[in-house]
């Protein structure tokens, strides 16, 4: 077994006891990228660096030093996670030249462990998008099926785990952004709660519903870099005050006794019969395991996209309004008049899907509609939210399908908005309501393609839906996350 | 000419001089460097956030409660979207639906007279930069300094009938703001600046007019040239049988007049919405009452309590009210109740502002105590010393820590008022001078004052001037 | 719904080529009867004060970035600022 195919977890023993060194590691990954990347297209930007910062980690180790688990990890970061001197692009034109002075609060942790950053992950451009296709650079492909979308918006995060193209990566999550792609792509992928990730450089979207999150081969994997990147920040108003505990460290498998909430609003009609068939077989090997499974309802779940993309389009209409051509980043070349300067800048600078998010955004806070919608969307977040908290009383996760279908083909959904933004429908309803959930794989299509299951947990219940998580991972012996056919 | 009635009211924004910016800790500070004062968050750079200075609450509050205000211990932020190219993240983080301050009022002196002036709210924001504008040059340059600054936005309801009565608001919220300490008041710096709403209706009209809307009016003797120029065009254009458009207008203080900016059909959109970056605010009732209590009384308090307790000038009164310092040392000499307030603002007004306007010191760093320019005032009411010898002592007891009836003793300026010694005096010296006593009976009045300085000159300048006078005409009419 | 393209683009300070006009349109109007679908809940927003922000204390930070840091990345620069085209007053 190479060593891009292993786990996180497993490297991070073997580095820790000299098994491996943190440049062997690296120069395994670095040659894995050489290998798949033109097929898989996961990257924007890619660090020349690594094998220095490799060289370090293991000199470091050399000279006693005592270091994190997870030193001379490779970790990939989504291009919207602001890198002090690695260009952050967004998948965007609008920034493709931009190099941040400063790095994000979640970069901290991430370069104090000794992770090696291997680049920066393509995306839809600024997280708008399910396919990872309204990238401006290039389409990232699924290494499962390369004709088909990684899913989006963090696509490159998760097609480069399931391509061993990195060990670890980030991505973030605003409507889905981690948990659909992970479950395309057949890795695990966890969107904390609200709060718990600073989003202090996290190129905002929208801000009430973004959060920087882990993917990785497996629960364990996903559970040690949460660890890391999770904690208060004073620099992030949102991020939540409180005590953080080590969720790598209380990973346990048991499902004895867990109580099961499956919501019957998300097995309706719009979801392939072949992902029921598959979220159905794991919630039965859960109960035959121990655990206990409750139908619930959840009645509000049909206005979750309409809510979403009000309230995120919004957000992300005055979120990139800064993109105009004066501090940083694309201005076009000829104009006449600052209006007009403005207005070449952002038409030539943001792609069509970005522009329909920004004019849906605008148009809802206009005046004389604000009532209409982001009022009245808002105020339907808030019965979403009491909703989730009611079945909370007699659950301890709530179990639905990530997507409603295995990866689509690319240029598939591409021409119709609406059907895109359909990809979504399972996992909105979380960021809505603030909530954590973790996406792991959970059997394959007819195709071979790989689906997943979503376990959604009360807020801050991170280590209760990682060790449910967890426990399945170990009743169906394991994930293989990696692509096999690649 | 129909009889018009202007109705005025005032947007004030205020800088609040807190030590960092209001949404990240660059340093608020005026004249430096462009550009030099900025970091990611003030310029609204990608994923960026900001996080709310307390101080700039604390800072709100006080003045809310120097303005009678209802305060919102729990309140928002919210998102005003337009696109400047000072204003870098293209919103500007302000307050809308729910201010930190609500419904207050102000009460301002105007003509001897008080006028109460209602204040619809206080609310908390961040200023844009600047726009450098060179004939040189075919753009614009932008320095993002100012970005950040705190600001306060104080809005008053329409109660402002005349320019004098908008002057007298602008300048008694800027002595506020300048006891308080929170605002350095600086208008050639931009630190306060107001937008004028005005409009005109006919006298006793209970309707309001319709209004314009006047930027750009960076000091109080601008607003008051403003509303006078803006009443006067709008009751011309309705003499004349026109109507007033809704307007957004320039004032443009070099020519005196204002100029349309847009009108009411392009009126901007601003879009505001909560700003997602920011919790609520939460200000606990125990906070509020404490930041109440620490407020000492206000200049406009004083002002009414010099006029009407003390019978001070409103001139006089609003020079020691509106001055810290002289206030405290009035305030501090009336307590002790042994003089006139009127001889005690004299003094303050004259002797003390002039030594420290020539020295530069503030009243605190003389010597100057209460208790000793009671004791010299009391000196001068009774007559025991006089004016002259008054000024003399004056000039010892500023400089250093000597009780005044010391000094009066050590240099003998005791005046003599002993009435049977001066008219004894008197006696001598008009019958040594009885030319003089002829010249004053055939009608010429001035040897009166020759007469009493040859009492002086007898008595070796000991004399109670005031006594000597007085018995020297009894005896002259005798 | 037919939404007021031309108006809502202004107000984005975005263009919208005439030739991407149909299909822009078709798309918004979609869009917009999608989310429209919203049920009337009689209600009020309210604050949280639940959740109260953690305010900052006031303290400066001097020279954290450099001016040629901060402008490192604005595509025109000119005497220590950036450059807009003439803004009229």
């Amino acid at each position: 077994m190479k060593l891009y195919e292993k786990n996180a977890a497993e490297l991070s023993a073997m580095l820790q006891k000299k098994e491996c060194s943190a440049v062997e590691l690296t120069q395994d990954v670095l040659e894995r990228i050489e290998e798949k990347e033109s097929a898989v297209g996961a990257y924007v930007t890619r660090c020349e660096d690594c094998l220095d910062r490799a060289k370090a980690v293991d000199d470091a180790r050399a000279a006693g030093k005592e270091l994190h688990p997870l030193a001379g990890i490779p970790i990939g970061i989504k291009d919207n996670i602001s890198t002090k001197g690695i260009r952050t692009t967004c998948s965007s034109k609008m920034l493709g030249n931009y190099v941040p002075p400063f790095d994000a609060t979640v970069m901290q942790p991430v370069r104090e462990a000794g992770m090696v950053i291997t680049g920066k992950m393509n995306m839809d451009e600024f997280a708008m998008g399910s396919s990872t296709e309204t990238s401006y650079f290039h389409t990232t492909h699924n290494p499962h099926n390369l004709e088909c979308v990684p899913g989006g918006s963090s696509g490159g995060s998760a097609a480069a785990v399931a391509a061993g193209e990195a060990i670890l990566t980030l991505g973030s999550d605003t409507g889905g952004s981690i948990r659909q792609p992970a479950s395309l792509c057949g890795v695990v992928g966890l969107k904390p709660t609200y709060g718990s990730v600073s989003r202090y450089g996290l190129v905002a979207f929208a801000s009430s519903l973004d959060q920087i999150g882990p993917f990785g081969k497996s629960v364990k994997d996903v559970a040690l870099l949460q660890s890391l990147i999770q904690g208060h920040d004073n620099m992030d108003a949102t991020s939540a005050y409180r005590t953080y505990t080590n969720l790598y460290d209380n990973l346990n498998g048991n499902v004895q006794g867990l109580r099961i909430g499956v919501p019957k609003e998300y097995f309706g009609e719009g979801i392939d019969a072949e992902v029921k068939t598959a979220v159905h077989a794991a919630i039965q090997l859960l109960e035959q395991n121990g655990a206990t499974v409750k139908e619930i309802s959840l009645p509000s779940t049909e206005y979750a996209i309409n809510t979403y993309y009000i309230i995120a389009s919004a957000e992300a209409s005055s979120n990139l309004a800064r993109f105009d051509g004066v501090k940083y980043g694309f201005r076009a070349e000829n104009y006449d008049g600052l209006t007009d300067m403005y207005e070449k800048t952002r038409s030539e600078g943001f792609g069509d899907e970005v522009k329909r998010r920004i004019m849906l955004g605008t148009f809802v806070l206009s005046s004389g509609f604000y009532d209409a919608y982001y009022k009245k969307a808002k105020l339907v977040q808030r019965r979403i939210g009491q909703e989730f908290a009611a079945a909370f009383q007699d659950c301890d996760v709530i179990l639905t399908p990530t997507a409603p279908s295995a990866a689509f083909k690319i240029g598939e959904n591409i021409g119709d908005p609406l059907k895109m933004y359909y990809s979504d429908v399972c996992t909105v309803t979380v960021n809505i309501a603030g909530l954590p959930a973790v996406s792991v794989p959970c059997g394959k299509s007819a195709s071979g393609l790989p689906l997943g299951m979503q376990l959604i947990g009360n807020k801050f219940a991170e280590q209760t839906i990682l060790n449910a998580a967890y426990g399945y991972e170990q009743l169906v012996g394991g994930f293989h996350a990696i692509a096999e056919t690649l | 000419m129909k009889d018009y009635e202007i109705v005025v009211g005032l947007e004030v924004h205020a800088e609040l001089n807190t030590k960092s910016k209001i949404y990240c800790n660059c340093r608020n500070a005026f004249g430096l460097e462009v550009n030099t004062q900025v970091c990611p968050v003030c310029m609204g750079m990608p994923g960026t956030l900001p996080t709310l200075n307390e101080k700039v609450v604390e800072y709100a509050i006080k003045m809310g409660h120097a303005m009678h205000c209802q305060i919102n211990g729990v309140c928002k932020q919210d998102r005003k979207n337009y696109f400047y190219p000072d204003l870098p993240k293209a919103y500007q983080i302000s307050q809308a639906e729910v201010p930190l301050c609500g419904k207050g009022y102000l009460d301002v002196m105007v003509d001897g007279q008080m006028k109460r002036i209602g204040v619809t709210r206080i609310h908390i924001e961040e200023d844009a930069g600047k726009l450098l504008h060179d004939e040189s040059f075919s753009g614009s340059l932008v320095d993002l300094n100012r970005c950040g600054v705190p600001l306060i936005e104080i809005v008053s309801e329409p109660d402002i009938r005349s320019s004098a009565e908008a002057k007298a608001y602008l300048e008694t919220i800027k002595s506020i703001l300048q006891y308080l300490n929170i605002s350095d008041c600086k208008m050639q710096e931009g630190s306060i600046r107001c937008d004028v709403n005005v409009s005109v209706r006919e006298k006793g009209a209970t309707e309001f007019g319709t209004r314009c809307e006047m930027k750009n009016v960076n000091s109080f003797s601008a607003a008051v040239r403003g509303i006078e120029y803006e009443a006067k065009r709008q009751i011309e254009i309705l003499e004349a049988g026109g109507t007033i458009a809704q307007e957004t207008r320039r004032w443009d203080d070099v020519k005196g007049m204002s100029i349309v900016m847009r009108s009411k059909e392009d009126a901007q959109d601003y879009r505001y919405f909560p700003e997602p970056d920011l919790l609520t605010i939460v200000v606990p009732e125990e906070k509020i009452q404490a930041l109440k209590e620490s407020i000492p009384e206000l200049p406009n308090v004083k002002l009414q309590r010099y006029v009407f307790d003390f019978g001070l000038s409103q001139t006089d009164a609003t020079l020691i009210a509106e001055d810290i310092s002289r206030s405290k040392m009035f305030d501090a000499c009336v307590a002790l109740g042994t003089c006139k307030p009127k001889s005690i603002s004299n003094w303050i007004l004259a002797d003390i502002a002039k030594y420290t306007n020539e020295t530069g010191k503030s009243i605190e760093e003389t010597a100057l105590t209460p208790e000793h320019l009671t004791s010299l005032i009391e000196q001068v009411e009774k007559g025991v010393i006089s004016n002259a010898s008054a000024k003399k002592v004056f000039a010892v007891i500023v400089k250093e820590d000597k009780d005044p009836l010391a000094i009066i003793e050590e240099k003998g300026m005791k005046q003599n008022s002993d009435t049977g010694f001066l008219e004894q005096l008197a006696k001598d010296v008009l019958a040594q001078n009885e030319k003089s006593v002829t010249d004053y009976k055939n009608g010429k009045t001035n040897a009166l004052g020759y007469l009493v300085g040859q009492c002086m000159k007898a008595s070796k300048g000991k004399a109670n001037p005031g006594i000597v006078k007085e018995i020297v005409t009894k005896m002259l009419n005798a | 719904m037919k939404i007021d393209i031309a108006h809502i683009a202004k107000l984005s300070r975005l263009h919208i080529e005439p030739e991407k006009m149909d299909k822009f349109e078709k798309d918004m109007a979609a869009i917009v009867d999608m989310v429209d679908r919203l049920p009337d809940v009689e209600d009020e927003l309210t604050l949280d004060a639940e959740h109260p922000m953690k305010l900052r204390e006031d303290v400066a930070v001097e020279h954290k970035f450099r001016r040629e840091e901060m402008l490192a990345n604005a595509p025109v620069v000119q005497s220590g600022c950036l450059v807009v085209p003439k803004t009229v007053e």
